[in-house]
Order: structure tokens, then sequence, then C-alpha cells
């Protein structure tokens, strides 16, 4: 049995590379994990994860997971559901572009200024959901 | 089959090889028949990252201890790896030559560095950490990466 | 024109958390996009390994080349796990120790030596294309 020393959330982003929606996700979980929240969340590389990661799936099993996913096929959530365990939370980008009227972003190699400003909404977004799944409350 | 002790810190799970003696930099050296084959510890490797280059002092080469036996180059760094035993070089791992990530994929089997021949073995031992030893050193270590 | 069914499919590795992975994706842009877009096809690993119909045809009917970013060879394993083809696998690891003066760093934004490393590996990428489709490339 695995020891659990401190509680983290996982985050997985789909990283689809032929939407920029999927490029937002990449960015977004980068900057939680290594600016915003770098404290409180690990990754969880998506790719490994399907391909039979054992210390990442496992990591899901047992402690609180995001997926951050760029439509709405979301192949991060049903991913992590598929082969771990559901996710605590799911974000959806387009979602979140639509609820914020947002313009539409461009670019999966470079964002344009659209798609960087939906990566400061949903690494927000993030960052909102870790703290309330470790019961942190609004910073 | 071996019997690892093993942590599972964050997502990663770190395993410690009973059989062998460490360094406390992360080296570990298994005793056999005279000579003892050194390599990365698990916790070392996974910390070091992806393997692209290693340098292996070459057979014949006399170590002192401390002496560096060989060098490695990862994604995130250069590691110089000091000996943590005195004696000579006798073989070097052969497939490091072509795969390196051998290191990541098996560090106390396949992924051994060198075997070398013992000049005092006893004296070389006391130095070092028995496995109970380094698995606490190791798990304090990993947990204050993952806390950092 | 090509039909999808006849363009080599390009599969990056989709890593989030080494510049490696990055690399990957870089170079996968370069080709599907600026070198041979008349030839290739980007498959975005998620969607495929999630079985997403397109993308499992696409690499069951056309050869691919895999970029992976590590030794756990996720795209290799997944096009092989989805019943396709692979033509050729291509290795970050492969191109580093072919150019051992490039130091690749960063996630979001590769450096410098980085997007040399993506340029060269997508050179190589390049070559194993033009040996595989008949014509060469259409331009």
């Amino acid at each position: 049995m695995p020891e659990l020393p401190r509680k983290k959330v996982g985050i997985i982003a789909c990283s689809g590379e032929e939407l920029p929606e999927g490029t937002i996700t990449r960015l977004a979980a980068l900057r939680v994990l290594h600016q915003v929240r770098p404290e409180d969340t690990v990754t969880i590389c998506l790719p490994l994860f399907l391909a039979g990661g054992e210390g990442d799936r496992n990591f899901a099993r047992f402690y609180p997971t995001i997926a951050v996913d760029g439509c709405e096929k979301r192949c991060a959530f049903r991913g992590t559901e598929k082969y771990s365990n559901r996710p605590a939370a799911g974000i959806v980008v387009t979602d979140l572009i639509a609820q914020h009227g947002l313009d539409q972003p461009h670019g999966c190699r470079k964002l344009d200024a659209a798609g960087m400003k939906a990566v400061e909404l949903t690494a927000q977004e993030v960052a909102d959901t870790v703290d309330e799944l470790l019961g942190k409350g609004l910073r | 089959m071996t019997e690892f002790l093993e942590a599972a810190i964050d997502k990663f799970t770190f395993r410690v090889d009973p059989g062998c003696h460490y360094s406390s930099e992360g080296i570990w050296a298994r005793f056999e028949d005279g000579r003892v084959r050194l390599g990365l510890s698990d916790f070392l490797q996974q910390r070091s990252g992806d393997i692209a280059f290693v340098d292996v002092k070459a057979a014949g080469t006399v170590l002192a201890l401390d002496d560096e036996f060989a060098s490695i180059e990862t994604v995130k760094t250069n590691l110089m790896l000091a000996s943590p035993v005195s004696g000579k070089v006798l073989q070097v791992n052969p497939a490091l030559e072509m795969t390196p990530e051998v290191i990541n994929q098996d560090p106390f089997g396949e992924g051994w560095l060198c075997e070398v021949e013992l000049n005092d073995w006893d004296a070389n031992r006391t130095l070092m950490l028995d496995a109970d030893a380094y698995f606490e050193k190791m798990k304090h270590e990993a947990e204050e990466v993952q806390r950092k | 024109m090509r039909s999808s069914s006849h363009k080599v499919a390009i599969v990056p590795c989709s890593g989030i958390g080494k510049p490696y992975g990055t690399v990957s994706r870089v170079a996968a842009y370069q080709v599907t996009e600026d070198d041979r877009p008349e030839l290739t096809r980007l498959v975005p690993l998620a969607l495929l390994v999630m079985g997403d119909e397109e993308y499992g045809r696409i690499v069951t009917e056309s050869p691919a080349i895999t970029i992976d970013g590590c030794p756990q060879a996720c795209a290799t394993k997944m096009v092989q796990q989805s019943g396709g083809r692979v033509a050729h696998e291509c290795s970050v690891l492969g191109a580093v120790r072919s150019h051992r003066d490039l130091k690749p760093q960063g996630i979001a934004e590769l450096n410098e030596d980085g997007e040399k490393l993506a340029n060269a590996l997508a050179q190589e990428i390049n070559a194993m294309i033009d040996a595989l489709t008949v014509a060469g490339p259409d331009k």
C-alpha cells in the first residue's frame, strides 16, 4: 500500500494538437503546475497514462484529479475515467470560452491574443478548482 | 525476483535494492566474488531524468575513493559520479554505448555502469549506507523535492 | 489532391512534462503545416487512444511516423495498439544524440536550441516521408 504523505491534485490536459483549444489546455495546465499552484499540483501525462504508466494511474486512483479538455470529445476526462478513476472535476475550454463570451482562439502552434486570454481564464478556473478540492477556499 | 523496498511519493514510486550498499549521492554497489558492480539508484535516475549520454571510465582505469568514474547527461542535468569504492575498472556495461536509456529502464539490473575489482571492500563498505539507511535518506530527500 | 488515406500519419508523443515532448510536437507541426502539408496528416494521440473513428482509420490505412519524446514510446505503442502500421519510429532522444551541441530547454516555449533540434528532427522526418511516398513531395 503506497504512503500518501500530502494531498495534491493531478492535472490532466488533453493537449490535443489539432485544435487551438488543445494548446490552451496544455499552456493553462503548465501555468498552474509551474506558476500558480506548484505546491498543490502534479502533472499527469495523458499519453503515458494511457500507455500504461502505473505511477500516473495509481496517483489518479488515490488523489483527486482535474481533467482539462479542449473540446466536447473530452479525451482527458474519459481517458482518466477509463484507465484509472473518475476525475474529481472536468473543465472544457470551448464551454469556458462560450460562457465568458471570449473571441474564438486561433493558432495551434502559436496562439493569438484570444487564445492567450483563454489560457489565462482556463488556468484561473483550474486553480480555483484545485483550491476547492483541497478545501482551501478562494484565495 | 528481487523484493525491493518501495516508497510512493506523489505519482512516483522509488525502489531500493536491498542487496546493495549506497553512497549518499545514490550510487549503488553490489558485491560479488571480489568485485562490485556500480550503478545509479532508482531515485537518482528518476530525479535526473531521461539519460541522453553516459561516459564511464574505460576498463583498466584505477579508481581511488571519490574519483569521478562516470558522467551522465540528461534532459535536466549533467552529473559527475564519484566512485564509492577504490579499485580497477574491469568492465563497462556494453549496453550503454547504444542504449544508455537502459539506466532509466532498469537501474538495478541491465542498467549497471561498470564492474570494479576491489582493493578493500570492507573498508569501502563501512563508508557507505546499507539499503535500509539509504531507503530512509531517499524517502526524506524525495519528500523534500516534492515539497519544493 | 491526395485523399487522407494516402497521406502519411504523423503522430507526436503529446507529452507535456518535459522539453522533449515539446520538441516532438514542434517538429510535427513543421512537417505537417510547413514542409509536407500535402503528404501528411497530424494525428492527435489523445483522440487516437480514445478510439476516434476518423483518426483510427487514418493510422490503419496509412503508414505512420511516430515521434516519441521519451523511452516510454507512447506514440509508437498507441499506434500499434490501434492496429496501425508504424513505418518509422523517431525519437527526440535519438535526435539529441545526433546533435550533442544542442541543449533543448523550455516546455511551454522552446529555447533556440530546442527549435533547432525540432527543425533537425523535422528534416529527418521529411526524408522519411519522401521515401514513403512514390512521387515525393508535391512541391
